[in-house]
């Protein structure tokens, strides 16, 4: 313990001593750690921010969704009987937090001056408890939902359309029969965009999705489970569908792709009726995932520039330190000192100074994060706001992710040291000495 | 003869039998030469060095720069090898003994008194001289401590325990060196030019030092000089001349 100790106080002071390159070193691995923190927020808060806009706005953590073929070349995205399917659920279901059912559509909503195409989804403002708490109605009230023939837009859906609250506009959409049918609604609400998919998602109550498709009461367009842990979504959605089929139903196979992307393969299916579909909310946007994954491939290349810059920094520096301290080494062999502390030594010294440096910089991009987040920054590009599905910017902070940017820049310190410390370890005393005298 | 058993593991283990008794020899260079390549040439730095030092002496090798003193003192000090012949230090064939026992040798058997006092500048005085004791591991913190401050009143350096090696002066510094070589009261110490950095006064204090903690402790010295004033105060002087020692009458003493 009495020679640890030591080792640790040397380290420590003549990484004091080494000066302004120590200094230089450690700036450097302090931005690089604050970087790495940085980097990992965004791209949590990125992913949260995914999560938040697909939950909220097109999915459940878990969705029993499917279709219902009244012939094999036609397909809607129907389940039959959501009440019953809303049962086993609860029935089957511990990790529940709440259900709802949504009615699914796709149809042309069209005002006086503008049109586009959006999905339709039909929703009971009472039980949407997740969705009002996530919303922010920037005109009218999400309660106007409560009458039918009635549409929540989103202010850039607003302002494609020249809509604003107490505006008709109509929907016209092609049924299961083959023919279009319209219906007039009335903007209700107005609320701020939720992130990219905000662009194309149409609230209405249930009622008029029915009506406009001519579906039973008993229809909905999917079963939406929100679970108390998201993580649990994969997990449940695999317990779920044994299950179901064990109640009767007919399960599509799993295909990683959001419903409205299923259309052509199950219209080129040969079968009719009902068959389920279950998927998570990561199918559900497995569209946009490129967005997490191209994220993800840009921080590693940016990481993989600046921690080789630290490693050859590092390695550097330490020969540096060797060569200027080769009669200290010589004298400590000569006195005693095995290979092996030696080594501990001036691994010791690298440890510190990567704990050190990295423990600062994480703190630094944490304290950055958290003002980032306070000072609530908008996002001026619609292309960003697109890429980083949120209006403003979000950091996630997570403990985990600041204990990987301190445990990695110090790995990575301790292994940049470990050749120049070998070298050291590895002088012969005889030469040490004599280099000086 | 002391014993040719090996015991790299604890190198030191065979001290006891191999030679016991005031006068019995602590080092024995038999024929011990030592060339080191330069280019496509070989330096020879010794040229078959016999010779002998017997506990509790205090002897002093003598002879001017390039003679071969310090690569004698490297090899008795177990930091070299040689490249033939023998050399022998408290039993033990260092020819014979791996790198981790020749290590293990020069931490139980040997002190080190440089030219340049190499103490290390990061600790003060009392880690300086604490620093062999803690590689031992032996004694806990308390016998540390009192062997240390034992030793520290002994050099005259009580008020600058606390001191780092910039702050002193170049007699105190090679007094810490002097310390931290005794603290572990090795059988030998070997110094190189131990005054050679310090004013005539200085140097003729140290060597005093040296001289008074052979007599207490009962330490034996091998120390280089090239200092006529120095050498007057050894038990004898080996002189060294091209890798020879010049008087071999001196050197079997």
């Amino acid at each position: 313990m009495g020679t640890f100790s030591t080792l640790v106080r040397m380290a420590g002071r003549n990484l004091v001593q080494g000066g302004r390159r120590v200094v230089l070193l450690g700036m450097a691995m302090v931005l690089v750690s604050m970087l790495l923190v940085l980097l990992d927020s965004l791209a949590a808060g990125l992913e949260a921010s995914m999560v938040n806009s697909a939950t909220t706005l097109a999915s459940g953590h878990v969705n029993v969704g499917g279709f219902f073929k009244v012939t094999s070349g036609t397909a809607s995205p129907v389940v039959a009987d959501g009440p019953k399917i809303r049962a086993i659920v609860e029935r089957e279901v511990p990790e529940l937090d709440y259900q709802i059912d949504r009615v699914r559509g796709w149809a042309r909503l069209v005002s006086e001056r503008a049109s586009f195409w959006g999905g339709l989804l039909g929703i009971d403002v009472e039980e949407e408890r997740g969705l009002r708490s996530v919303l922010q109605i920037s005109e009218g009230s999400f309660d106007a939902l409560k009458q039918p023939d009635t549409i929540l837009l989103f202010e850039q859906q607003a302002k494609r359309l020249e809509a604003k609250v107490g505006d008709t506009l109509t929907i016209s959409a092609p049924t299961m029969g083959g023919v279009n049918n319209t219906v007039d609604v009335r903007v209700g609400a107005i609320a701020k965009d939720v992130g990219f998919m905000s662009a194309i998602n149409l609230f209405m109550p249930k009622a008029t999705i029915r009506q406009l498709y001519q579906m039973k009461p008993e229809a909905t367009g999917a079963v939406q489970l929100y679970l108390k842990n998201e993580a649990d979504a994969s997990g449940v959605m695999e317990r779920l569908r044994p299950k179901l089929e064990a109640e009767g139903f007919r399960l599509m196979d799993l295909d990683p792709r959001p419903f409205w992307m299923k259309f052509d393969t199950v219209t080129g299916q040969d079968w009719v009726g009902q068959k389920l579909d279950l998927t998570t909310w990561r199918e559900e946007v497995s569209f946009l995932l490129w967005i997490l994954t191209g994220f993800a491939a840009l921080r590693w290349l940016l990481l993989g520039v600046i921690l080789l810059l630290v490693v050859v920094g590092i390695m550097n520096t330490m020969y540096m330190s060797i060569r200027e301290r080769t009669r200290e080494i010589g004298t400590m062999r000569a006195i005693g000192m095995s290979r092996g502390r030696v080594l501990g030594l001036f691994l010791l010294e690298a440890l510190a100074l990567g704990i050190g440096a990295s423990a600062l910089g994480a703190g630094l991009g944490v304290v950055i994060a958290l003002s980032v987040n306070a000072a609530e920054i908008k996002i001026a590009s619609d292309a960003f706001m697109a890429i980083l599905m949120n209006d403003q910017v979000y950091l996630k902070l997570t403990v985990d992710n600041v204990v990987f940017a301190v445990a990695l820049i110090t790995g990575i310190s301790v292994f940049a040291a470990l050749r120049p410390a070998r070298r050291a370890a590895r002088m012969r005393p005889v030469g040490a000495l004599h280099q000086v005298g | 003869m002391p014993s040719k058993t090996e015991t790299p593991s604890s190198p030191t283990g065979a001290s006891g039998s191999a030679a016991s008794g005031a006068q019995s020899a602590l080092v024995e260079l038999v024929g011990a030469k030592k060339d080191y390549p330069l280019g496509r040439t070989v330096v020879s730095a010794l040229r078959g060095v016999d010779l002998v030092v017997r506990r509790g002496e205090f002897v002093a090798l003598a002879g001017p720069s390039g003679s071969g003193k310090t690569t004698l003192l490297n090899l008795v000090g177990c930091v070299d090898v040689a490249t033939a012949g023998t050399v022998r230090v408290d039993g033990h064939d260092t020819g014979r003994l791996s790198e981790k026992a020749l290590t293990q040798l020069r931490l139980e058997a040997l002190g080190f008194i440089f030219q340049s006092f190499n103490l290390i500048a990061v600790l003060d005085v009392f880690q300086n001289i604490e620093f062999p004791l803690l590689l031992q591991g032996k004694l806990g913190k308390g016998e540390r401590a009192e062997r240390v401050r034992s030793i520290v009143e002994k050099v005259g350096l009580t008020q600058q325990m606390k001191q780092r090696p910039a702050e002193l002066s170049g007699g105190q510094r090679q007094r810490v060196a002097i310390a931290r070589a005794l603290v572990t009261r090795p059988r030998l110490v070997l110094a190189d030019e131990p005054t050679a950095n310090l004013d005539s006064e200085t140097g003729e204090r140290i060597i005093d030092l040296m001289r008074e903690l052979n007599h207490t402790e009962g330490t034996t010295f091998l120390f280089s000089t090239h200092d006529p004033k120095i050498m007057t105060h050894a038990d004898r002087v080996v002189h060294i001349a091209d890798g020879r020692v010049l008087d071999a009458a001196a050197g079997h003493a």
